[in-house]
């Protein structure tokens, strides 16, 4: 067991004093540095608290599309599901488009949360 | 750290080759690429006052297209009547500022994107008008004869801009450092929707969007960096500004998020082109899997140590974006 500040907490040290100190300090390419490493902070803070609860989702849900064991674990059952999308299955296609929406928005609730409150619509070709 | 105060004494000096006695003032760098150096600089010649721009390439090395073919593509453009900056002067010698340049005319206007989407919160009409200027303009370009292309500039192999898309794709999905199954189906989307060839080849720019096009209140002044032209299908371009990270968060308004797509579709038609709905719909989901697979190969240079850095690295964990996208554009072949 490591010493307090946790993980989580000492990236939210490394995040504000880039976002508070460094950022005004600075300006252009430099200070597009420091707002691009505070976000991949936070990034990597967000992952902490949901990230392993999210990949096993993900692995469920491609175990499923797929017929597999969810067993093999997120990784391994993305490369196959890709390989066998590769491969030209339109089945398998129809029975991931749904579960690939649900796995994209969870990546987005840690990457970017709120990318997908905008739904395209009127841009999808029926 | 380029030396400007070197290559404004460059400049003077091949100017004052070319044209005779020049003076030239302080150089003013403006925002510009990683790879590339852009100017702008008041010179005087013979008692003419000149407002001019550089474009300087550090090394004839890292050059996507030669200087040459490049400015050959911006004259192409202004002929075909596309606002661009004039070219005055080539400059290939790479001894006056250690590598090619061109030197044009400045152009006002601002380039970046958050400056052009303010402008047009605080300008009436004025997002409307760059849109409907946008498709005008490459219309007027896809338009125009390639026969006076250069002869260097890019072209689909077997003549299929589709087809060559989908082997450029194909060869990106192959290097990725992870499958991404979202990627993969785009992928076989596209290659079962390819839309029919166009029934000729066009000039495409190839990058137009906001960066490379100045804006002032009155509208569209200019449209840059002309070194990813190639030969293809005109829906190319089109499709390209409307990709949503074009839009900076104003989502609602397809093209930039500055109009809506039927802006920029009036703008194209009234200048003679001919828009395919499928085939801007097929090459929008192009460009969102290739720029999504770009991403990726940004972090894959930051972790092999080809090109470290913390935005490049960062670049790996926006392809969720695109992958976002690129589902909610096929949602109607899946819902």
């Amino acid at each position: 067991m490591q010493d307090r500040p946790s993980a989580w907490e000492l990236l939210d040290a490394v995040a504000e004093l880039l976002e508070e100190t460094l950022m005004p300090a600075t300006e252009g390419g430099v200070r597009h540095q420091a707002r691009v490493a505070a976000n991949l902070c936070r990034i990597v803070q967000r992952e902490l608290e949901s990230g392993a609860e999210l990949e096993a989702r993900e692995a469920e849900l491609i175990a499923e599309a797929l017929g597999e064991d969810e067993a093999i674990g997120a990784t391994e059952l993305g490369r196959q599901l890709s390989e066998r999308l590769l491969s030209g299955d339109e089945d398998l296609e129809r029975r991931a488009w749904p579960a690939l929406v649900k796995i994209v928005r969870g990546k987005l609730s840690i990457s970017k949360p709120g990318y997908d409150d905008y739904d395209y619509a009127g841009e999808s070709e029926s | 750290m380029t030396d400007l105060a070197a290559v404004r004494e460059g400049i003077e000096r091949f100017l004052s080759d070319e044209w005779g006695e020049v003076s030239v003032g302080e150089l003013q760098p403006v925002s510009a690429g990683a790879r590339r150096l852009n100017v702008l600089f008041d010179a005087e010649r013979q008692g003419e006052p000149l407002g001019l721009a550089a474009t300087v390439v550090p090394t004839a090395a890292i050059q996507i297209v030669s200087t040459e073919a490049e400015a050959s593509n911006l004259r192409f453009a202004e002929a075909a009547g596309v606002p661009v900056p004039h070219v005055h002067a080539v400059c290939t010698d790479e001894a006056y500022v250690g590598g090619p340049f061109i030197i044009s005319t400045r152009v006002a206007g601002v380039s970046v994107a958050r400056q052009i989407l303010r402008l047009a919160t605080d300008t009436e009409g004025l997002g409307a008008r760059v849109g409907r200027q946008m498709g005008e303009a490459m219309a007027k370009l896809h338009l125009s004869p390639t026969d006076a292309a250069h002869p260097t500039l890019r072209r689909p192999h077997n003549g299929s801009p589709a087809k060559t898309g989908l082997a450029t794709l194909r060869e990106l999905l192959e290097s990725l450092l992870q499958p991404s199954p979202t990627f993969a189906l785009a992928y076989k989307w596209l290659e079962r929707h390819r839309p029919a060839d166009p029934t000729s080849l066009v000039f495409v720019h190839g990058d137009f969007r906001h960066g490379n096009i100045l804006v002032t209140e009155h509208g569209l002044e200019a449209v840059l960096d002309w070194e990813g032209c190639h030969l293809g299908d005109g829906m190319e371009d089109v499709a390209w500004v409307c990709q949503r990270m074009w839009r900076f968060r104003n989502d609602g308004l397809e093209v930039g998020g500055l109009a809506d797509r039927t802006d920029l579709r009036a703008g194209y038609e009234a200048a003679g082109g001919a828009w395919d709905e499928h085939s801007f719909h097929w090459w929008k989901v192009y460009g969102a899997l290739r720029w999504g697979m770009g991403l990726a190969g940004q972090s894959r240079q930051h972790l092999d140590r080809s090109f470290r850095s913390v935005i490049m690295a960062g670049s790996g964990r926006r392809c969720a974006e695109l992958e976002y996208d690129l589902l909610r554009l096929l949602a109607g072949s899946y819902q």
